[in-house]
C-alpha cells in the first residue's frame, strides 16, 4: 500500500474538515482518522527562573490534553506565572523545517502500518483562538493512526525547527522550551513503546 | 564566505552581527564572534545550542565551505 504525506508549513489558516475528507478519502483501506489540532492560548506560563530544562524539573510525562488549562494550573508554582498574552509569532527555518518533517513522518512510518500522514505548522503572527498545527493520520486500525499523532506531536514539538515568541504590553519574550516536551518525546525512544 | 543565521532568541542578540563570516568551522565561528558580540558568544556556547550546515545539525567541528550556511538553533519550540 502507498503511503501519502502531505507536509504544510503556511502563514494561512487550514480547514480541519477538510483535511479530514482528504485523509478519509485517501485509500478504501482506511478503517481511522485521527485528527490533532494545536491552538494558541491567550497565555503563557512564563518561568522566572529560566527554562525547566535548564533547570532540571522532572515532572513526569503529561498524557492529558496538549493545550489547554488543566495542564496550565496543575503546573503552576512559585517560578512560573500566568501570563496573558497579545500575539503569538512563529519563526521557523524554511527548506530545513520541511525535511525535519519529513524525516519524522518516515520515522512513523516505519514504526506503524499508516496509510496517509498530514501535517500542517503555520508560522507568521497568530492570536488566541487561533489554530496553529494540525497532525493527521490515517490507518486500517485504530491503534496506528493514535500512536502515530501522538509521535508525530511529540517529535515536531521537540526536533521541527520552529520558535514560538509572545507579545504582551507591546513585549517581545521568546518562548522557552519545556522539559515536559522533551520528556513526551523520550517515551518512544524506548523498544516496548509498541 | 559562510553565510550566517541566527533563529529564535539567538537572533536577538545577533542584530549587529555581519551576514557573511570567513571561517573553516562552527566552533571558530563562535569564537571569532566572541571578540564583538561576547553576549551572542555566551548563548553559542549553550549546550541546548545546535548547529546546522546546509540545512543539517553537524558537530562544531564540522568542516566548512566556501558559500556554505551555517545556522545556530536554540531549542525548538513549535507545536
Amino acid at each position: 500500500m502507498s503511503m501519502s504525506t502531505r507536509i504544510r508549513i503556511q502563514q494561512q489558516d487550514f480547514d480541519l474538515a477538510e483535511e479530514y475528507q482528504l485523509l478519509r478519502q485517501s485509500d478504501s483501506a482506511v478503517g481511522a482518522v485521527v485528527t490533532f489540532s494545536g491552538l494558541v492560548r491567550d497565555f503563557e506560563l512564563v518561568s522566572e527562573l529560566g527554562s525547566e530544562l535548564d533547570r532540571g524539573v522532572d515532572r513526569g510525562v503529561d498524557r492529558g490534553v496538549d493545550r489547554g488549562v488543566d495542564r496550565g494550573v496543575d503546573r503552576q508554582d512559585q517560578s512560573s506565572t500566568k501570563n496573558p498574552i497579545d500575539l503569538l509569532s512563529l519563526q521557523h527555518y524554511p527548506g530545513m523545517t520541511e525535511s525535519l518533517l519529513e524525516t519524522i513522518v518516515e520515522q512513523a512510518n516505519q514504526r506503524w502500518n499508516l496509510i496517509a500522514t498530514t501535517v500542517i505548522h503555520r508560522v507568521g503572527d497568530l492570536v488566541p483562538k487561533d489554530q496553529i498545527v494540525l497532525v493527521g493520520v490515517a490507518s486500517q486500525h485504530r491503534a496506528d493512526a493514535f500512536e502515530a499523532a501522538q509521535f508525530l506531536m511529540d517529535y515536531l514539538k521537540t526536533q521541527a525547527t520552529f520558535w514560538k515568541s509572545v507579545r504582551r504590553n507591546g513585549e517581545q519574550q521568546w518562548i522557552e522550551s519545556k522539559a515536559s516536551d522533551q520528556q513526551a518525546a523520550a517515551r518512544w525512544d524506548g523498544s516496548d513503546d509498541k | 564566505m559562510i553565510n550566517l543565521l541566527f533563529f529564535g532568541r539567538l537572533g536577538d542578540f545577533a542584530k549587529q552581527v555581519p551576514a557573511t563570516i570567513e571561517a573553516s568551522t562552527p566552533a571558530e565561528i563562535r569564537q571569532l564572534l566572541a571578540a564583538d558580540f561576547p553576549d551572542l558568544a555566551r548563548e553559542l556556547h549553550q549546550p541546548q545550542v545546535l548547529v546546522s550546515v546546509n540545512k543539517m545539525i553537524v558537530g562544531w567541528d564540522q568542516p566548512l565551505f566556501d558559500g556554505g550556511e551555517v545556522a545556530f538553533l536554540p531549542p525548538v519550540t513549535g507545536g
